[in-house]
């Protein structure tokens, strides 16, 4: 199977080539791309540099308008399997054949690696903990589906997904939302244990100060995305 | 309405009328975006010629005075306009989007491709 990963990279020249250095030694069989949203810094100049693999997008389209790209690319190269892993370095890449064993067993269309399932490594904050433990449960009032880790940015999905995410992805805290949309349209979503690190460098995109109103922001998704979201029919 | 403001109102819409047309022809306001702005026109201008619309309204609608009616009129089509306008921004941030996604995958791809021209030629 074709497999793909997603690096979106904003402001990432520091940490970038260690994970693609990485990504190369712990899954060589995948394909990656980096999708450079625009950065600040001279992250675009260190990939070309470095002739990685990249699409870099002219205008900063956020997180959400960036892993979509990546989506959109691999539709279009035909690859089976998509996954995406953050840029800065939290999520570490010998994970990456677990998370994508349940998709090609087919026991799974959408697999999350999640931090809180043998709660080891970096756990965030109590506060962000509270946090998503909120989300998670407002998902499972929404869709009777219990995810823990929902504002994990480091999943697979197969083809299906590719295409529904390709077609369709939210866009400024994408990941909570991208599961009820997954959900709702009848996707197998699995949780399997990963261990996160601290970002190696950079600042994480959501501050302390913004967090209720991503609180607001992101329950309100949930909640729309659970009336608007059609079944998919397969 | 006095018939003072009635002449004012009068003059006031054919300047409307000249200007949104001008508009229209200069294709500063897009064709189907103008019809909020013709409809609104014809509206007002129907107000102007017939006020007793007005006062069978605000007798209807048990309003105090005929401008209190009008301006809750003007309040109501004014947040139907910015409600339209929020639309168009969200549909076309949409289509941005879209946009810039295509070119930067277009651009991945030129890259692609020059380099494998630059491998055939050595």
């Amino acid at each position: 199977m074709k497999v793909l990963v997603i690096i979106p990279a904003y402001n990432e020249e520091e940490s970038i080539l260690s994970v693609i250095e990485k990504l190369k030694k712990d899954c060589p069989r995948a394909d990656y791309v980096v999708i450079n949203d625009c950065s600040k810094d001279n992250t675009l100049q260190v990939l070309s540099d470095n002739k990685a693999s990249f699409v870099n997008l002219p205008l900063n389209l956020g997180i959400g308008g960036g892993v979509q790209t990546g989506y959109k690319y691999a539709l279009q190269n035909g690859y089976d399997i998509a996954i995406q892993i953050d840029g800065d370095g939290q999520h570490d890449t010998k994970y990456l054949d677990a998370v994508i064993t349940p998709i090609e067993a087919g026991e799974a269309d959408i697999v999350i690696g999640s931090r809180f399932i043998t709660k080891e490594g970096f756990q965030s904050s109590g506060m962000r903990r509270l946090g998503i433990r909120v989300l998670s449960t407002l998902i499972w009032m929404c869709t009777g589906k219990k995810v823990y880790d929902v504002t994990s940015g480091f999943r697979a999905v197969n083809r299906d997904y590719i295409k529904m995410y390709a077609q369709d992805y939210p866009t400024d805290y994408p990941e909570p939302e991208a599961i009820v949309q997954a959900s709702v349209s009848g996707a197998r979503i699995a949780e399997i244990p990963v261990i996160m690190k601290e970002r190696e460098a950079g600042t994480s995109s959501i501050r302390a100060w913004k967090s209720a109103y991503y609180m607001i922001k992101v329950s309100l998704a949930i909640v729309l995305r659970r009336i608007s979201q059609r079944k998919v029919k397969r | 309405m006095t018939a003072t403001l009635r002449i004012v109102l009068a003059v006031v819409m054919v300047l409307y009328f000249v200007i949104v047309i001008a508009m229209l022809r200069k294709k500063r306001l897009a064709l189907n975006y103008s019809l909020f702005w013709l409809a609104f026109g014809v509206l007002m201008s129907i107000a102007v010629a017939f006020p007793q619309i007005l006062e069978w309204v605000r007798i209807g609608l048990g309003f105090e005075s005929a401008m209190n009616a009008f301006y809750v009129f003007m309040i109501g089509a004014s947040f139907v306009l910015i409600m339209m306008l929020t639309s168009i921004v969200s549909k076309q941030s949409e289509k941005i989007k879209d946009l810039v996604q295509h070119n930067a995958l277009l651009e991945k791809r030129i890259r692609e491709i020059e380099k494998d021209n630059d491998k055939d030629e050595q």
